[in-house]
């Protein structure tokens, strides 16, 4: 089994970078956090620990979520990809047991050299963060490195997290009865399964709620940043929500979106595509979703907090927003990896599929944009969904330092981040279909 | 029948022909180990004539028609299209060339997954900038027996009617040449008959404008060859034989004669 694993590991090779990248980097963040939690074990302050164990836990925590997303998101997006071979391989004889062992067989190597990589640059990263709060003097000049079992946990962790997410995604692809029907293969695997729904609405109502405690209570706190830390979350965690039911909403949005599109045969191509198989591009516009929400979110919170911020608070608020700037810079960069990955991955499973669109008469430049118009397709949805999540953060943090609901400056920074993440998006869709260019293969 | 390696000559004053090849060859790989699929073929297809190329499995039937449709570049030889020689165009222009003249029908169909039967047959309109002609499609797809089916995806037809999908796409656009690998290979003899007749009439039919259309057929099928005017069969890449106005025992009896060759030929090459 291993040596068919590692067989069909070289022949994917892109659908598996998608995996190794998405697990090295989640390794390397979380463990670099995990490394404040275990530097509070050593000689430190009651405050330092205080400041190390709230980084570590408040920040490798909303970490964690997204990487856990990411991670079975990914493995998820490769396997599904999958489920042509699979049948293949099912119709050949072998028992959806073995099928599903070879699933896992792939993803436990992909994710064991990942996270391995991954705990090697966090011991690195970790010694940086530390040395970055002893510079800002936020903690002691006395802090130490704690020794590299935070980064090696996190990666242990990972590798079971990435295990639990193939796994799961494997058993729905081998469990039906042997056969070749196509992965391309539009209705049928359209349902929205029940954990997604389930996982969105309670995600989406703690985000909520967390939104109402800052209006309703955390406002009146006498700590200026008992409101911030109520709804510093809420944004993120209602657009997780959103990212749990994307293939839901892509396929419903993107039916608005179609006019939007234009009537060239790359936009019908686009359109058809993105309906009959949001199952495919969902993967895309999860990220997209996230990674608007949470920049806009903790970008306009800070700016808020500036310029409302009571006297006396310098101290808190040097600590508050170094916190919120790293945060804002491991989601942006994480999400970002996740989008032109998973955009590289897609577009390399349809290369088939592409190089079919030009045996039918397509030119090249048709090809590539078509693929562009699906990318802007899920680009303004994921954007749009984005920035109502945003709201979740900004409103109830804004009402709770009197700007009202509308913050009073820095407006300009969601068109900002908006078009930034479109121009991502696009920008990775471009480089991925150039990548698979289909003037090569098979002609028949 | 003739052994010569010309289905029939051009008159020199006549309109020329819809499709001619001249020194056809096709090599994949390289070295050792390269394959010679096309070992150079003349054949001319005049317009309005419907042939039927035929040959043993790997004899280069299916590369012969890539490289006449320009979707491959011929290793070596010319391939002209209504009196142009189109081999050295560029991706750009052969693309066009395809998208306007000629009508596919692949071995393997190649639907898109996510458009429908009807948004299938239309496509090549759309991709040549057209809005399909919706009363067209339907006409299509009821002349393949598929009037009822317009709305399903492909993954929610059967492979003889993903096939016969295929085959309505390939005429869409009234395109004057016709080149379809076993356009009847998954389909039972009574479909195959309807799809046989439609080829057949699109070259007789004298409502298409400037005369019939020429259709070039892949087929493994005697009684699929008999539908045609004039059949060519390829060994090893080479022209071993043309029959005109063919009868299925005919043809039969040749491929019987076909295979002793080759397995003549495969003897002598062992020893
Ligand atoms: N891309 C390729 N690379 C290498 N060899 C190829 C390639 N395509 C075809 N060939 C070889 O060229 C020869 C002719 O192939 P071709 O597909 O034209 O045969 P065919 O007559 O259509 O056969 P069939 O009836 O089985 O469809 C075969 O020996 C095949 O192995
Ligand atoms: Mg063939």
């Amino acid at each position: 089994m291993m040596r068919l694993a590692l067989a069909s590991l070289r022949h994917r090779a892109t659908a598996s970078t998608a995996t190794f990248l998405t697990v090295l980097l989640g390794t390397a963040l979380m463990g670099s956090f995990a490394t404040l939690a275990q530097a509070a074990t050593g000689p430190v302050s009651s405050t330092d620990q205080d400041t190390l164990v709230i980084m570590g836990a408040v920040v490798g925590g909303w970490g964690a979520l997204i990487v856990l997303f990411a991670v079975v998101s990914t493995v998820g997006i490769t396997v599904t990809q999958r489920e042509t071979e699979i049948g293949l391989l099912r119709t050949v004889g072998a028992t959806p047991r073995q099928a599903a062992r070879l699933v896992r067989a792939e993803t436990f190597v992909v994710a064991v050299v990942a996270s391995a990589a991954g705990a090697l640059l966090a011991s690195l990263g970790g010694r940086a963060l530390l040395e970055m709060l002893r510079h800002g003097d936020v903690v002691a000049d006395s802090v130490r490195y704690q020794g590299g079992a935070a980064p090696a946990g996190t990666a242990v962790l990972i590798v079971l997290v990435s295990l639990l997410g193939s796994g799961l995604a494997a058993r729905r692809g081998t469990r039906g009865p042997a056969s070749i029907t196509p992965s391309e293969s539009a209705r049928g695997s359209q349902r929205l399964r029940a954990w997604r729904v389930v996982a969105a609405v309670l995600l989406a109502a703690y985000g909520l709620a967390m939104g109402v405690v800052t209006v309703t209570v955390t406002a009146h706190d006498p700590d200026p940043y008992a409101a911030m830390s109520t709804s510093g979350s809420c944004a993120i965690l209602v657009s997780l929500g959103l990212a749990c039911v994307a293939p839901w909403l892509l396929r419903h949005l993107s039916v608005v979106a179609k006019p939007l599109l234009g009537s060239s045969a790359a936009a019908h191509l686009a359109a058809y595509n993105t309906r009959r198989r949001a199952h495919l591009l969902s993967g895309v516009l999860a990220p997209v979703v996230v990674l608007t929400a949470a920049s806009v979110s903790v970008l306009m919170a800070v700016g808020t907090d500036s310029r409302t911020r009571p006297a006396g608070f310098e101290q808190d608020a040097r600590t508050i927003n170094l916190l919120n700037n790293v945060v804002v810079g491991m989601v942006v960069l994480f999400a970002a990896v996740v989008v032109v990955n998973t955009f590289a991955a897609v577009v390399a499973h349809r290369r088939a599929e592409l190089h079919r669109l030009w045996l039918l008469g397509a030119t090249p430049g048709q090809v590539e944009s078509s693929v562009l118009a699906e990318a802007r397709v899920v680009a303004g949805i994921g954007v749009v969904l984005g920035l109502v999540a945003s709201l979740a953060t900004v409103v109830p943090f804004g009402i709770a330092r009197h700007e009202g609901v509308v913050p009073d400056g820095e407006l300009w920074l969601p068109v900002v981040i908006a078009v930034g993440v479109v121009l991502l998006t696009l920008g990775s869709a471009r480089s991925a279909v150039r990548r698979a260019a289909p003037s090569t293969g098979a002609v028949r | 029948m003739g052994m010569n390696s010309h289905t029939s000559q051009p008159t020199p004053s006549g309109p020329p022909p819809a499709l001619a090849v001249r020194g056809l060859a096709r090599t994949y790989g390289e070295g050792a180990g390269a394959v010679r699929a096309l070992a150079g073929i003349d054949l001319t297809f005049p317009t309005g004539t419907f042939t039927a190329v035929m040959g043993p499995s790997g004899s280069g039937k299916s590369t012969f028609l890539t490289c006449a449709a320009g979707l491959e570049r011929p290793s070596e030889g010319r391939v002209v299209i209504a009196g142009e020689d189109v081999t050295d165009w560029s991706e750009e222009d052969r693309t066009r060339l395809r998208r306007e003249r000629i009508g596919f029908v692949f071995q393997s169909f190649h639907l898109m997954p996510y458009l429908t039967a009807a948004q299938n047959v239309g496509l090549p309109q759309r991709l040549a900038g057209h809005r399909p002609d919706r009363k067209r499609v339907q006409a299509l797809l009821d002349r393949v027996g598929l009037g009822d089916r317009a709305g399903h995806l492909p993954a929610e037809l059967s492979g003889g009617q993903q096939q016969r999908v295929a085959i309505a796409r390939a005429l869409v656009s009234d395109p004057a040449v016709i080149l379809a690998d076993e356009p009847t290979g998954a389909l039972d003899s009574a479909t195959a008959h309807e799809v046989l007749a439609l080829l057949r009439s699109s070259v007789d039919d004298a409502g298409h404008v400037g005369g019939g259309q020429t259709v070039v057929m892949v087929t493994h099928d005697p009684v699929a060859a008999a539908y045609a005017d004039t059949v060519v069969f390829l060994v090893d890449g080479r022209i071993a034989g043309t029959m005109a106005r063919p009868t299925a025992d005919a043809v039969a009896g040749q491929l019987a004669h076909l295979d002793e060759l080759v397995a003549e030929h495969s003897m002598g090459a062992a020893s």
